[in-house]
């Protein structure tokens, strides 16, 4: 008898502290989602629409679409930045430095934005990851002040630049006759994947790690300088310009 | 009458000084010999000369040291006539007389020359040695450069080097300041992610400057160390607004 009055006070008891736990989840849950703010707007655009966003910190996603709208989705978390996109004349330009100016704290802002496919790029932030992908326009520049990923996927762009100081690169794209292609990092691996009909003519440094794969593209009339810290040299016809510097990384050479 | 006796008459001759005999030889002399016709003019022009300018320039009435300065006059016209003679006695001097095909060819050899060291010039300051144009780093110098740069018309690249990190560091010098003053109002995530890339940058400062302390031409170092300098200002600067 005595074990069955325990058990039921056991039960009871289990009963309120598992009430307990979710009123406590619940609050937590609705005090971050009120904490946290959505942004979200459409722009009209042409195929050569330009975006230009600087963000403060958080991620910054872009990806290509079939349409020739832009949509501009940010999560805001607090202390919830100042937001105020402008159409400049066919550029969509954000700049969260600039409205939040003075202000001490700012939460993260995590924008995921569409664009044309055929749009120029222009993002930059200070602590974050930024992630472009299916762009083909004139133009894919992705640069982080500080510390974070660049993640560049399925890239047509004839200029692309893309540089941070912590943090990986990749770029998985088709070069462009007489194109433009910079990669710089200063800690970090820095990841290439190019079709193998690319061409290009290369500076691939890499001082402190000496670490250059050059995989299937090694074929090429490359030459290793200053004890394999550099390679120098072409790979096909040599139409497009590819710089990439990693100071304390590796680089590396994919076929696509 | 000869010559010398003839011009030490003309002065008293031109003044009717000389008697009627001796002026009549004078006179003589004078229609056969064109030297002293020429003296006697040139004295009538000296005293015309005289008698036109302005009283107060005149000389003052020293018949003597007129005559004297009229003298002088004859004698160094006397003395370039000599050299005049002489002149005309010594053999004339080679002239260099060239044909039209001589001076054609001459011509075409300069234009030829000339073309050939300007594509050369330009060559080598476009295009510097190595295998490929995009090689070349920023110490590398074209010949052009290295001529400069030994009359003291640029810097050597030691000495660029160095005006270019001074540079660098006044500016980074700047944005750290600019830095110090906003980093007390940065939440510690910004704080500690500043800190974590500034020591990533530092370290890369401190490896090629020890490279190129121990091996100044190293010019893949020396590239890296401006390339790490820009590196650092930026971060400095982006900073700075936050």
């Amino acid at each position: 008898m005595s074990y069955w009055r325990w058990s039921l006070t056991a039960v009871r008891q289990a009963t309120k502290a598992a009430a307990v736990l979710a009123a406590v989840f619940l609050f937590i849950g609705v005090a971050s989602v009120e904490a946290q703010k959505k942004f979200s707007r459409m722009y009209p655009g042409s195929n050569n629409v330009r975006i230009q966003l600087i963000n403060r910190t958080g991620t910054v996603t872009v990806e290509g679409w079939n349409r020739s709208e832009i949509s501009i989705t940010a999560i805001l978390e607090a202390p919830v930045a100042n937001l105020e996109p402008q159409n400049q004349s066919g550029t969509i330009v954000i700049n969260l430095v600039r409205d939040n100016q003075g202000r001490a704290e700012v939460g993260n802002v995590n924008f995921l934005i569409r664009v044309p496919v055929s749009a120029m790029v222009d993002i930059e932030t200070k602590i974050g990851n930024l992630s472009v992908s299916n762009v083909s326009g004139g133009l894919v520049r992705a640069r982080i002040s500080s510390e974070g990923d660049i993640t560049l996927t399925n890239i047509g762009s004839s200029a692309v630049s893309a540089e941070n100081v912590i943090g990986d690169i990749f770029f998985d794209g088709v070069m462009q006759e007489n194109g433009n292609y910079r990669f710089s990092s200063m800690r970090g691996n820095i990841n290439l994947r190019i079709p193998f009909n690319s061409s290009f003519r290369l500076v691939a440094t890499a001082p402190s790690t000496r670490n250059i794969s050059m995989g299937p593209f090694g074929t090429g009339s490359l030459n290793y300088m200053g004890d394999g810290r550099r390679v120098v040299g072409k790979f096909g016809e040599g139409s497009a310009t590819l710089s990439v510097t990693n100071q304390q990384g590796s680089i590396t050479f994919l076929r696509r | 009458m000869d010559c010398i006796s003839c011009k030490d008459h003309l002065s008293p001759f031109m003044d009717d000084d000389l008697e009627q005999t001796v002026a009549e030889q004078v006179r003589e002399h004078l229609s056969a010999c064109d030297d002293c016709a020429l003296a006697l003019e040139e004295i009538a022009a000296v005293l015309a000369a005289c008698h036109e300018s302005d009283p107060a320039d005149a000389s003052p009435p020293n018949a003597d040291a007129m005559w004297l300065r009229i003298s002088n006059v004859i004698d160094a016209d006397i003395a370039e006539q000599e050299r005049r003679r002489l002149a005309e006695r010594t053999p004339p001097k080679r002239s260099w007389n060239f044909t039209f095909l001589q001076l054609a060819s001459g011509f075409a050899a300069v234009v030829v020359i000339s073309s050939l060291l300007t594509i050369v010039a330009i060559r080598n300051y476009l295009q510097p040695t190595g295998d490929d144009i995009y090689t070349r780093t920023k110490t590398e110098q074209t010949t052009i450069e290295k001529l400069l740069g030994r009359v003291g018309l640029i810097d050597s690249p030691e000495a660029a080097r160095e005006r270019q990190v001074r540079e660098q560091q006044a500016a980074i010098d700047y944005w750290d300041q600019r830095v110090a003053l906003r980093r007390s109002q940065w939440d510690k995530r910004t704080r500690e992610a500043f800190d974590r890339n500034m020591q990533v940058i530092e370290q890369s400062l401190v490896q090629y400057r020890s490279n190129l302390k121990e091996n100044p031409e190293d010019e893949i170092s020396a590239e890296m160390l401006d390339a790490v300098m820009r590196d650092k200002m930026n971060l400095l600067r982006d900073f700075s607004d936050l």
